[in-house]
């Protein structure tokens, strides 16, 4: 296991280094680090800045300063805030990180339980329901999605029955003066759902084929030839041997998910890295674009690793392949 | 029968959730109270306010600071200025503030230079208990002069020197006579304490909001991308807040916002009038006070090259002028909250007192276009379209992507501009490359975009004086990205400029704008209006401010 492991981290290694000069190269063609200054009455404020940013130097001289600040956690100071991009990525990944977790684990659990059921009763009219329901679900715009969640739980309440708060809460993922786990929980329902229910409607149909197939496999009819109850089979035997196609689903999805939610976090006005991109490439912040972007980057690379080795963990034949 | 049941691995997973758990809740723990009302403090003393943008940052003379949205929700409420935007006798006029004892002394010395004495209202403090003193101006005008990164050196750049002869005195003394002196200490800066930053780095102390304060508010705390909370400065010498906690939470989603608004989570808005926001505000939003005021500091206009083909021409400037029928493009994106009004003038309703209304004579005629590029020269093509030495008369038109109304609006302006033999392209590009590239170096024929003034004092001089068009000469920092060199308004516009007269100031500056209208560098379309929405629980004065904006008399706020 170790083997494999280290193998593929090593793979991964070259990715992320090709990825890196993409993306400088992309970066530094399609925004002016300097674009903030141009209207600047100082004369010197642009060559001052080329030079402190190395902007003179030939691309891949840049690269490579950069690339060495960026390994060393020297990620610069952003153009928009004039404050540390680490602090400000920093900042921003936590709540992002938190939409996440809760996110992934609801996604998770309801896919499993909708797609074993689907597999269990195929072609049942639950089955036919729960298809139809996957494909309205993937076909979904979040903001959409986002805005009549609010619309049902955060303001037709108040204006129905007169309540002096809405039940769920959708404006950031905390009240001023509270840090109760319940007003936590008022403010995560609404955004958790909207970014859930794309991910339940896309895995439960992984769920539900991959169950599919352990089910027609011979040690399932074994069992059950043996007289093992069906409820027995398809939890101890054919649920467990499902799980490593869908864990791999998920681990990707993931990392996707790292930079994926701009749409969520906007409408529930939540200050993550979606936010965080939206604000930057609005503002040219060239500073803030290249580390974020690389971060993303590699924690798509490190889940795609963890989806192997989850992988490998769950089903030893791979290992020895 | 063989099990493939794996008792370890089982435990690892149980322990990689429940260390992911552990991790989600930690990040719980550490996230801050972002939103919503204080439960500690009742509901009639604090106010929640959806702003729709969060500031950049908070060290207000760097150039990370240029969002007004800054100053709405911090600089305003916790620094004070030599000067206030205030209306008097129907028009807006800069006023000295309680900063001051009265109006400053003004002197202009045989070689030209101008003195202004600032006399300090001896009750002005700091919100540690040290009095204002103009030391504070000896510091915040140097720090604008001579500092790095700062956002505009404009009128501080004149500074010759700042002196504080006594503790409640500051003299500033300018190398020529300024007519915008009131600007300085005003308008977009504010007095910064000298006792707190002079032996600091202004802008690590600042950038990240401050604890310091000299108006009636004082900054509680800034968690960054959730909220900005004041709360009463108690040292405050002026009248003090009645609310005891205010909370700026920033929801830039237009729709959440009025959603928010709606179930109570926000009690104001100060939205931008982007199309949706006025088909929300058409569709009505219950136990809401809607304000709307076309007493702007904003305008929106054309900005024509004029340096580049076809608008090289003045007849075709003056023609392309009478093809746009601009009543029914103000109608189309403001009727529906009942704006209707066209802008005549370069000057914003904010320094109305200094603008004429000469752009009212072109108004939607086809056959004076027909006369003027005829007799230009122009005959029109097998497709319509206006053609001199075999150049058709086609042109883009550019504004900042995204923009819904404004692309509404080209939209609109390009069909107006076919039916009088324009042909009109739609060429939009990032908000970020608009003024940093394509307007400074001239890479366009007809740009889309606003103008804001944010104090009442004419500046007519940046947009169109020669000797701001963008090049070598100014470093491209110039912004009179038309182009234009209108003969005789150089001299008019520096007048403006410089003298201290106000009444010559309005004389020249009406001058000044009719040659502009003549020259038709660019065609104002609309005033951009101020749109306030408070919950009914609200009672103000609620009044917008097209300088200093909606939330200037907090103080003064009250809630049911």
């Amino acid at each position: 296991m170790i083997t494999y492991a280290l193998r593929r981290l090593a793979y991964s290694i070259p990715v992320i280094l090709i990825a890196s000069f993409l993306l400088f190269w992309a970066v530094r063609r399609a925004f002016d680090p300097l674009s903030k200054l141009r209207l600047n009455q100082d004369p010197t404020a642009i060559a001052r800045e080329t030079e402190r940013l190395g902007l003179d130097k030939p691309i891949p001289e840049q690269y490579l300063l950069w690339f060495k600040d960026f390994v060393t956690g020297d990620w610069g100071t952003s153009t928009r805030t004039g404050r540390d991009v680490l602090d400000m990525i920093a900042g921003a990944a936590g709540p992002t990180i938190q939409l996440i977790f809760w996110g992934v684990l609801l996604g998770a659990v309801i896919a499993i339980a909708v797609g074993t059921y689907s597999a269990v009763k195929q072609y049942s009219a639950a089955d036919y329901v729960f298809t139809g329901v996957s494909y309205i679900g993937i076909a979904l715009p979040a903001f959409w999605f986002g805005l009549l969640l609010i619309q049902i739980f955060g303001v037709w309440p108040v204006q129905i029955w007169n309540l002096a708060e809405p039940p769920l809460y959708f404006v950031g993922l905390h009240s001023v003066g509270h840090s109760d786990f319940g007003d936590y929980l008022r403010h995560l329902a609404l955004p958790v759902v909207t970014m859930t229910i794309t991910l339940v409607a896309s895995w439960s149909r992984y769920g539900r084929a991959s169950m599919l197939d352990s089910l027609t496999s011979d040690y399932v009819r074994t069992a059950r030839a043996k007289g093992v109850p069906k409820r027995q089979v398809v939890i101890n035997h054919a649920l467990r041997n499902s799980l490593a196609p869908f864990v791999t689903v998920v681990f990707l999805d993931a990392g996707i998910l790292l930079g994926g939610l701009v749409v969520t976090e906007q409408i529930f006005s939540i200050p993550g890295m979606g936010k965080l991109l939206l604000d930057s490439l609005l503002a040219g912040d060239a500073q803030l674009l290249l580390p974020w972007m690389m971060l993303v980057a590699i924690t798509i690379v490190v889940f795609n690793l963890l989806a192997d080795l989850s992988y490998a963990y769950l089903d030893p034949r791979v290992k020895l392949s | 029968m063989t099990s493939f049941t794996r008792p370890r691995g089982r435990r690892h997973l149980r322990a990689a959730a429940a260390a992911g758990l552990a991790f989600a809740l930690g990040l719980t723990a550490c996230s801050t109270g972002d939103g919503g009302l204080d439960q500690n403090i009742s509901d009639d003393e604090q106010i929640v306010i959806g702003a729709e943008q969060e500031p950049d940052c908070a060290d207000w003379i760097a150039t990370c600071a240029a969002n007004i949205w800054g100053s709405y929700t911090m600089r305003i409420p916790t620094l004070p200025r030599a000067f206030e935007s205030r209306k008097t006798d129907g028009s807006w006029e800069l006023v000295p503030s309680d900063l001051l004892t009265g109006e400053p002394r003004v002197a202009i010395a045989e070689d030209g230079k101008q003195t202004i004495t600032y006399r300090i209202n001896p009750e002005a403090r700091w919100s540690d208990g040290e009095p204002i003193t103009g030391e504070d101006f000896v510091y915040t005008g140097l720090q604008i002069r001579d500092g790095d990164d700062i956002f505009d050196k404009s009128g501080y750049s004149q500074i010759e020197s700042i002196d504080a002869p006594n503790e409640r005195t500051a003299v500033v003394t300018l190398k020529t006579s300024t007519g915008s002196w009131k600007k300085l200490f005003s308008g977009d800066y504010s007095v910064l304490p000298s006792h707190i930053l002079k032996s600091e780095d202004r802008a690590e102390m600042m950038k990240d909001g401050y604890d310091f304060s000299g108006g009636p508010w004082k900054i509680e705390s800034w968690v960054k991308g959730v909220s900005v909370t004041l709360v009463p400065n108690d040292n405050y010498w002026g009248e003090k807040p009645k609310l005891k906690k205010v909370t700026f939470q920033f929801i830039t989603d237009t729709a959440a916002a009025f959603l928010a608004l709606k179930s109570g989570q926000v009690q104001a808005l100060y939205p931008t009038p982007q199309l949706d926001a006025m088909s929300q505000i058409k569709a009505g939003v219950p136990n809401t006070n809607i304000d709307v005021d076309t007493d702007s500091g904003n305008l929106e206009a054309l900005w024509i090259n004029n340096a580049a083909f076809p608008f090289d021409s003045l007849a075709v400037r003056q023609a392309f002028a009478h093809s746009i029928d601009r009543p029914a493009i103000v109608e189309r994106l403001y009727g529906q909250i009942g704006v209707e009004q066209v802008q005549q003038s370069f000057l914003t309703p904010l320094n109305g007192i200094y603008a004429r209304e000469d752009f009212s004579r072109y108004t939607r005629d086809l056959e004076k276009v027909e006369e003027l590029m005829t007799d230009d020269g122009w005959r029109r093509n097998d497709e319509g379209i206006w053609e001199k030495n075999g150049k058709p008369a086609e042109f883009r038109i550019t504004t900042q992507s995204g923009n819904q109304r404004r692309e509404l609006a080209e939209q609109i302006l390009q069909k107006q501009a076919g039916e009088a033999g324009f042909s009109m392209k739609i060429a939009n590009v990032a908000g970020a490359d608009l003024f940093s590239s394509v307007a400074p170096k001239g890479d366009f024929e007809v740009g889309l975009w606003t103008i804001i003034d944010t104090v009442p004092e004419p500046d007519l001089g940046s947009s169109f004086r020669s000797d701001a068009i963008p090049g070598d000469d100014n470093g491209f920092s110039g912004i009179n990205f038309t182009r234009a060199s209108i003969p005789g308004a150089d001299g008019l516009l520096n007048t403006v400029a410089r003298t201290t007269d106000d009444k010559e100031r309005i004389t020249k500056s009406h001058a000044a704008e009719k040659l502009i209208a003549e020259a038709v560098p660019g065609i104002p379309i609309d005033t951009v209006p101020n749109i306030v929405m408070t919950s009914s629980k609200v009672k103000g004065p609620v009044e917008v401010n097209p300088a200093e904006g909606p939330f200037w008399n907090l103080e003064e706020w009250t809630l049911d």
